[in-house]
C-alpha cells in the first residue's frame, strides 16, 4: 500500500519536471533547419575596398550614442593593436599586413547569424532574429550570465562590466531601431566612402558576391565568407587573401552552433521518459522481500 | 571545541530534544544554537580554534571586496574579460562545485532506490554535501551574474527554453528543492517537528528518483554548455558527442570522493560530534564509496580516451597543451585510480583518502581547464583571474566551509538524534516548561 | 598574322582616341566641378576637371563608355562597343546618391536585362573608388583631407579637433 503510493508520488514528481523541460527540447530540435527569413537584409563586405579611414567606427559611435572613445576616430595609431568589439565600440577596423607591401583592413561587428549562437544559448530569450535580418537584444530581461559571449563564434558581444546597477550586453544591432526597420542601411554602410559594404537582401547579396568573384577571379579568393559559416550570416565577406590571414576563423563549421548541442538535447526526453520507470523498477527489484525497508527511521533505539 | 570538551568533560552537547537532567525539559532554540553551552563558553571555545582566526582574516579582507564588487561593478572585481566571460566564479564556483555535490543523489539513490541501507550512517552527510554545494554554486552565480536580482527571470519573466542553461537553471532550482526536502528530515528532528519528518520520509523514493533524473541531466548539461564554444575550448578538452558524458561521469567519483574527504575532515576535527555508528562504520563505508568512485574513474578515463580517438586528436598530445592534459589525466584520474584501488585491495583507508583528494582536485582542474585555462586557447594566452576575483572566490568558499561546519555541529548529520520519549514518559514536562520552550523556539 | 591584326587595332584605337579627345574638349564640358555630396562632414571639393582631362586624355577612365570612348573591358564591350556617346555623362546622372533606399534596391533588382549594372556603386563610392584608386596608382594625394577639408560636422563625428576626447590619451585598447 505504502509502496504503491510512494511510486505514484515519484512518478508525479518526475512528470512535473518532464513537462517543464519537454517544451524546451521540442523547440530546440525544430530550430536546426531554419533557412532564414526570405526578405532578410544583409551586407556584403569587400575587404579589398577598405582604406581604413574608420568612418564606420565614428558613425556607429554617433548613431548608437556610445561613450566617447579613448582616441579620436581619425587616429591611426589604433592599428598597431588587433582590437575587438567592446562596450564602447560595436565595430572596429583592424589592419593586417598580408604581404610585404600589401595591407588589408577588416571591419568587425556582429555578423547577424541566421541561427545565432547568442540567441540559442540565452536562457531568457533576450535575443531576437528579426525578419529584417538583425539580431537584436532585449536589455529588460537580460540576467547577465554572459553565455552569449561564450557561445558567439565571432567573439562579438561585449558587456558593460563597469556598470554596477545596469550592466548589459553591448553589441551591434544592425541599427535596427533607428534605421533597418524602416528599410534603411545601417550607419556604417551609409557613411563608408568606398562602399566597402553593400546593403541589400541577403539572397541577392550572395549572387552579387559570387558575381564579383566571377568577374574578377584573379582579385578574390573563391569564397564568400558567411554564406555558409555557422548556418549562414547576414554579413558576408569577400577577400583577396585567405580569410585566416585577416583575422577570420577559416575553419569555422558550416553547421549552426546549436547543432553541436543537439546530441545532448536529444538525450533529454529519453532520460525524462525512461529514467523514472527504470529506477523505480530497479528499486522494486533491489528491495523485494527485504524486511524493514520503511522502518529505518531512527529513534527508540536507546 | 575538542579542547573545551577535554577541559569540561561533564558538558552535555545537545543531541536530543530534551535535557538529560532537569526533568527532561526541552532545549530552547538558543540553547540548541549554542550546542548547550553558555554563550560565553561557546565564544571562548570558538576563539581558541586557530581556524576561526584564519577565517576572520579572510572575511576581514574578503567581505569589503565582495561588497565592493556590488558597489563599483563587476569590472572592479574581474576586469573586462570580453573573451573569457566566465572566470573563476563560474569555472570554480559553479562548474567545480556542482560535480563535487553529486553525492546527494548518489547516496540518496543508493539507500532509497537500491536498498543499500548499509550506507545510511553516511547518507545524510552525502545529501547535506549535495545541497550545500548546490546552494553555494548559486551563491557564486549571484556574485558572477551582472544583474543577480534577475535570477528568477528564466523561471517567471522570460523563457529561453531551447538553451542548455535554461535546463540547468530549472534543474538546479528543482533539485535544490528536492535536496532541501531530503535534508529537512535532519532539520525537523533538530527543531522537534516529527510530523514534517514523517511527511518527507514518505516521499523519499520519489525524491531519490527525481534526484537521479535531474542530476543526470544537469551534470551533463554543464558539460553541454561548452559545446556552444567548439572553437574556443581546446580540442583535447572538447568533444561534441562526449562532452556531457565527460561531465556527468566525472561528477560521480567527484561527489563520492568529496564525501570521503568531508567525512575524514569531520571525524578528525569534530570527532566529538560523530556518534559511534558513524565512527565505527566510517572506514568500511569510505572503502565502499571508493569502490564506486574507482568504477566511475575507469569509465571516465575510457570515454576521455575514446573521445580523443573518435576525433583523432592524438597529435595534440605532443603540444604543450597535451602535456597539461596528460597532467590532468595522470594526476586526477590515473593516480587517483591507483590510490583508490590500492586502498580497496589493502583495506587501507589512508590510501583511499589520498585518492579521494586527488580525484576531487582532478575534477575541479578539469572544469577550470574547460572553462578558463584552455578557453580561447587559439588566442595564445591563458586567462589568469585578477586578484579581487580570487579574493572573492576564497571568501565565498570560506562562507561555505563555515556554514557546512555550523550545520554539522548542530543538526543530526554525523550522529543519530536521540528521541527518548519512552525514558521520560513518567517525567512529563510541566505545561509551563512546554510553553517556555515554544515561546523560545518561535522567536 | 597576329602582329598585323594588333597593329590594326592599335591604329584604330589611336584614331578613336583623337576623336574622343576632341569630343571631350567640346562645348558643355566643365572645367571645374563642385562635388559636395558629403558636405555634412567635409568642405566641398572644387574638382579641376580640365587639369585631369589634360593629364589623362582618356575620358573612359572615369566615364566608362558614356562619352563614346572605346571601352576596353571585354565585359562592357559586349553591349557598349559601339553604343556611342550618351545623353547623360555626369557621374551623378547614373550613380545615385542614395544607393540603398528600398526604391533604389528594388530598381536595381528589377532592371532589365537582369545581368549588368547590378553592382553599381553609389555616387560617393563612385567618386572615391575612382579617384582614390587612380591616385594610388599615379601617386596623387590619397589622404582624406588632401582633397576635402573636414568641417565642424566632420570633426564632431570623428571626435577630432575641438571635439577630441578629453580623457588623457592613455590608450586602453581591448586586445586579445
Amino acid at each position: 500500500m505504502i509502496e504503491r503510493r510512494d511510486f505514484l508520488k515519484g512518478c508525479l514528481a518526475c512528470g512535473v519536471t518532464a513537462a517543464t523541460v519537454s517544451v524546451a527540447s521540442g523547440k530546440a530540435m525544430a530550430a536546426g533547419s531554419f533557412e532564414g527569413y526570405p526578405d532578410a537584409m544583409g551586407v556584403l563586405v569587400d575587404l579589398t575596398r577598405c582604406v581604413g579611414c574608420r568612418s564606420c567606427e565614428a558613425a556607429c559611435n554617433a548613431e548608437q550614442k556610445l561613450p566617447e572613445p579613448d582616441l579620436a576616430f581619425d587616429d591611426t595609431s589604433v592599428f598597431s593593436d588587433k582590437r575587438r568589439t567592446t562596450e564602447k565600440a560595436y565595430t572596429v577596423v583592424n589592419k593586417y599586413q598580408v604581404a610585404d607591401k600589401e595591407t588589408l583592413f577588416r571591419k568587425i561587428q556582429c555578423n547577424h547569424c541566421t541561427e545565432p549562437a547568442c540567441l540559442s544559448s540565452c536562457f531568457v530569450n533576450a535575443y531576437t532574429k528579426t525578419k529584417e535580418g538583425a539580431v537584436i537584444y532585449n536589455a529588460k530581461v537580460c540576467v547577465g550570465c554572459r553565455n552569449c559571449m561564450i557561445a558567439c563564434p565571432f567573439n562579438i558581444p561585449a558587456y558593460s562590466y563597469s556598470s554596477p546597477l545596469n550592466p548589459l550586453v553591448k553589441k551591434c544591432i544592425f541599427c535596427y531601431d533607428t534605421r533597418l526597420k524602416d528599410g534603411k542601411p545601417p550607419a556604417c554602410v551609409d557613411i563608408c566612402p568606398q562602399q566597402v559594404m553593400t546593403f541589400g537582401r541577403r539572397a541577392d547579396l550572395i549572387k552579387l558576391g559570387h558575381d564579383r568573384i566571377q568577374a574578377n577571379p584573379a582579385k578574390y579568393v573563391d569564397k564568400l565568407y558567411g554564406e555558409k559559416a555557422v548556418g549562414g550570416t547576414s554579413w558576408m565577406y569577400l577577400s583577396s587573401v585567405d580569410f585566416d590571414k585577416v583575422g577570420f576563423d577559416g575553419h569555422i563549421q558550416n553547421e549552426p552552433i546549436i547543432s553541436n548541442v543537439k546530441d545532448f538535447l536529444g538525450f533529454v526526453p529519453m532520460v525524462l521518459s525512461i529514467w523514472p520507470a527504470l529506477f523505480t523498477g530497479v528499486h522494486l527489484l533491489a528491495t523485494k522481500n527485504k524486511d524493514g525497508h520503511h522502518d529505518h527511521e531512527e529513534g527508540d533505539h536507546q | 571545541m575538542k579542547q573545551f570538551l577535554s577541559r569540561n568533560p561533564s558538558t552535555q552537547i545537545i543531541d536530543s530534544l530534551r535535557k538529560d537532567n532537569d526533568k527532561g525539559r526541552p532545549w530552547t532554540l538558543m540553547e540548541k544554537i549554542f550546542l548547550g553551552l553558555t554563550p560565553q563558553q561557546y565564544l571562548s571555545q570558538a576563539m581558541s580554534n586557530p581556524l576561526n582566526w584564519i577565517f576572520a582574516v579572510i572575511f576581514l579582507i574578503g567581505f569589503p571586496v565582495l561588497i565592493g564588487r556590488y558597489i563599483f561593478g563587476l569590472s572592479w572585481a574581474v576586469g573586462d574579460p570580453y573573451d573569457n566571460a566566465w572566470g573563476l566564479f563560474l569555472a570554480f564556483g559553479l562548474f567545480g562545485m556542482v560535480p563535487l555535490s553529486s553525492s546527494g543523489f548518489q547516496l540518496g539513490s543508493a539507500v532509497e532506490v537500491f536498498g543499500r541501507h548499509d550506507f545510511e550512517p553516511i547518507e545524510r552527510l552525502g545529501i547535506l554535501n549535495g545541497i550545500l554545494g548546490y546552494f553555494f554554486a548559486v551563491m557564486f552565480l549571484m556574485v558572477d551574474l551582472g544583474q543577480p536580482w534577475r535570477l528568477p527571470y528564466p523561471m517567471v519573466v522570460s523563457w529561453g527554453p531551447e538553451a542548455v542553461l535554461f535546463l540547468v537553471a530549472w534543474h538546479v532550482a528543482t533539485y535544490l528543492s528536492v535536496q532541501a526536502a531530503e535534508t529537512s528530515t535532519a532539520f525537523f528532528e533538530w527543531m522537534g517537528w516529527p510530523a514534517g519528518k514523517t511527511f518527507v520520509k514518505k516521499m523519499a523514493l520519489g525524491l531519490a528518483v527525481a534526484g537521479i533524473i535531474l542530476s543526470t541531466l544537469h551534470q551533463g548539461a554543464l558539460g553541454a554548455l561548452s559545446t556552444y564554444a567548439p572553437g574556443k575550448v581546446h580540442p583535447l578538452w572538447y568533444s561534441a558527442s562526449f562532452q556531457w558524458l565527460y561531465f556527468f561521469v566525472s561528477s560521480l567519483p567527484g561527489g563520492l570522493c568529496m564525501v570521503i574527504v568531508v567525512s575524514t575532515i569531520a571525524v578528525k576535527t569534530m570527532g566529538w560530534r560523530c556518534d559511534g555508528t558513524f565512527k565505527n562504520s566510517l572506514s568500511k563505508l569510505q572503502i565502499a564509496l571508493a569502490k564506486g568512485a574507482s568504477m566511475g574513474l575507469i569509465t571516465y578515463l575510457t570515454i576521455r580516451l575514446i573521445g580523443i580517438a573518435h576525433d583523432n586528436k592524438w597529435a595534440y598530445l605532443g603540444t604543450g597543451w597535451g602535456a597539461w592534459w596528460m597532467f590532468e589525466i595522470g594526476f586526477g584520474v590515473v593516480l587517483s585510480m591507483i590510490l583508490l584501488t590500492a586502498g580497496i585491495r589493502n583495506n587501507s583507508v589512508t590510501l583511499v583518502r589520498m585518492g579521494a583528494w586527488t580525484t576531487i582536485i582532478g575534477v575541479v582542474l578539469n572544469r577550470l581547464n574547460v572553462y578558463m585555462f584552455t578557453f580561447n586557447w587559439q588566442q595564445g594566452h591563458v586567462h589568469i583571474p585578477p586578484i579581487r576575483e580570487i579574493i572573492i572566490t576564497v571568501t565565498v568558499y570560506s562562507v561555505y566551509i563555515v556554514t557546512y561546519r555550523a550545520i554539522l555541529y548542530r543538526w543530526p548529520i554525523l550522529f543519530k538524534w536521540k528521541t527518548r520519549y519512552s525514558e521520560y514518559a513518567v517525567l512529563e514536562p510541566t505545561p509551563a516548561a512546554i510553553a517556555e520552550a515554544e515561546a523560545a523556539s518561535s522567536k | 598574322m597576329h602582329a598585323v591584326k594588333r597593329q590594326m587595332i592599335l591604329g584604330v584605337t589611336g584614331i578613336l582616341m583623337m576623336l574622343v579627345s576632341s569630343v571631350c574638349f567640346g562645348a558643355g564640358i566643365p572645367d571645374k566641378v563642385t562635388i559636395n555630396s558629403i558636405q555634412k562632414y567635409y568642405a566641398p571639393v572644387s574638382f579641376n576637371h580640365a587639369a585631369h582631362i589634360n593629364k589623362l586624355k582618356d575620358c573612359g577612365l572615369c566615364h566608362h563608355h558614356t562619352t563614346g570612348a572605346q571601352v576596353t573591358d571585354p565585359n562592357c564591350a559586349r553591349c557598349h562597343k559601339n553604343s556611342g556617346a550618351q545623353a547623360v555623362v555626369s557621374c551623378k546622372g547614373c550613380h545615385t546618391a542614395e544607393p540603398f533606399t528600398p526604391e533604389a534596391l528594388k530598381q536595381q533588382r528589377d532592371q532589365q536585362p537582369p545581368i549588368y549594372h547590378r553592382d553599381k556603386p553609389g555616387l560617393k563610392a563612385a567618386y572615391h573608388i575612382s579617384c582614390l584608386g587612380c591616385h594610388e596608382k599615379m601617386h596623387g594625394p590619397t589622404g582624406c583631407q588632401d582633397c576635402h577639408k573636414r568641417n565642424d560636422g566632420g570633426d564632431a563625428i570623428f571626435k577630432s579637433g575641438k571635439y577630441a576626447p578629453k580623457a588623457p590619451a592613455k590608450p586602453k585598447a581591448a586586445h586579445h
